[in-house]
């Protein structure tokens, strides 16, 4: 099977995108390095001939900074399969009152809640391979 | 054309380091170097969003900074919006070897990363103070 792509929505205002970014680094380079892999969202956004071909009918999760979907839109757009979407607000809840740092960089609070959101993230991807295994 | 602003649109990209310095750049300009003079957009949002981004390249003479040769900003801001006012390759800063090594996370940004970003930004203003001049 290739590798499930989780790929972030490029939100560059607040920090929300950067949450989104740094979550998805963790799991496609230190917790399922072997198993998933990112893309460049705005090579998607292009559309063009080479995106498509890596991207189209493959299994994705997305992780977007806000409602505006983004990441799924685009992927979905571009023929990508968008088993699992998430987005970083919805897993707040908990983090209310915190600051997360800017768009530019995280605190030790927003690394924190990064790790988090990264450890959702592997928990999809272990589980979409299992799913097809 | 409104002319008191120049929209700055980073790339982003997730697949390598130049998206990484790319993102940087952007909040750069944000932040310090032309703070109130700069605007920027998270560019998957001329799919995603409601219409009206596609205006940006229109409303603001528009930089795009791409983080390597398949400068995917510049493409997608002139594929959905307008010609860009300028341009910047980060791969022709740094050496596309560079620019092509794995993305990454703000935690791991080294001196000679901060470099790279400075050197690019530098790049911008320079084609920031022509536009506006
Ligand atoms: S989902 Fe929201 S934060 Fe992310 S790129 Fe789109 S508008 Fe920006
Ligand atoms: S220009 Fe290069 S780094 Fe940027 S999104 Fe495209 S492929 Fe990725």
């Amino acid at each position: 099977m290739s590798k499930i792509k989780v790929i972030p929505c490029s939100g560059i205002g607040k920090v929300l995108g950067l949450l989104a970014r740094e979550s998805v680094l963790m799991v496609t380079q230190e917790k399922c390095p072997n198993e998933s892999e990112t893309l460049c969202l705005a090579h998607v956004v292009t559309g063009d001939d080479e995106v498509v071909a890596k991207i189209k009918g493959q299994p994705c999760i997305t992780m977007d900074g806000c409602p505006k979907y983004c990441a799924k839109k685009s992927v979905e757009a571009a023929g990508g399969e968008v088993d699992h979407s998430y987005k970083v607000p919805d897993f707040m809840k908990p983090h209310r009152g915190e600051e997360h740092g800017t768009g530019t960089y995280l605190t030790a609070d927003g690394w924190k809640f990064a790790e988090e959101l990264s450890d959702i993230l592997a928990k999809t991807v272990i589980e979409m391979q299992e799913e097809v295994r | 054309m409104i002319v008191n602003k120049i929209g700055v649109i980073g790339c982003s990209g997730e697949e390598c380091l130049g998206g990484t310095i790319s993102r940087l750049v952007v909040r750069k300009m944000l932040e310090e170097l032309r703070p109130g003079m700069t605007t920027s957009l998270c560019l998957p949002l001329f799919i995603a969003g409601d219409g009206g981004e596609r205006e940006f390249a229109e409303k603001y003479p528009t930089i795009s900074i791409d983080g390597c040769s398949k400068c995917c900003a510049k493409r997608a801001i002139e594929k959905y919006s307008n010609a860009v006012a300028g341009s910047i390759d980060i791969s022709e800063i740094i050496g596309e070897d560079k620019a092509l090594e794995k993305p990454l996370s703000t935690r791991n940004l080294t001196a000679e990363h901060l470099e790279f970003v400075k050197q690019t930004a530098e790049k911008t203003c320079e084609i920031y103070d022509g536009i506006s001049s």
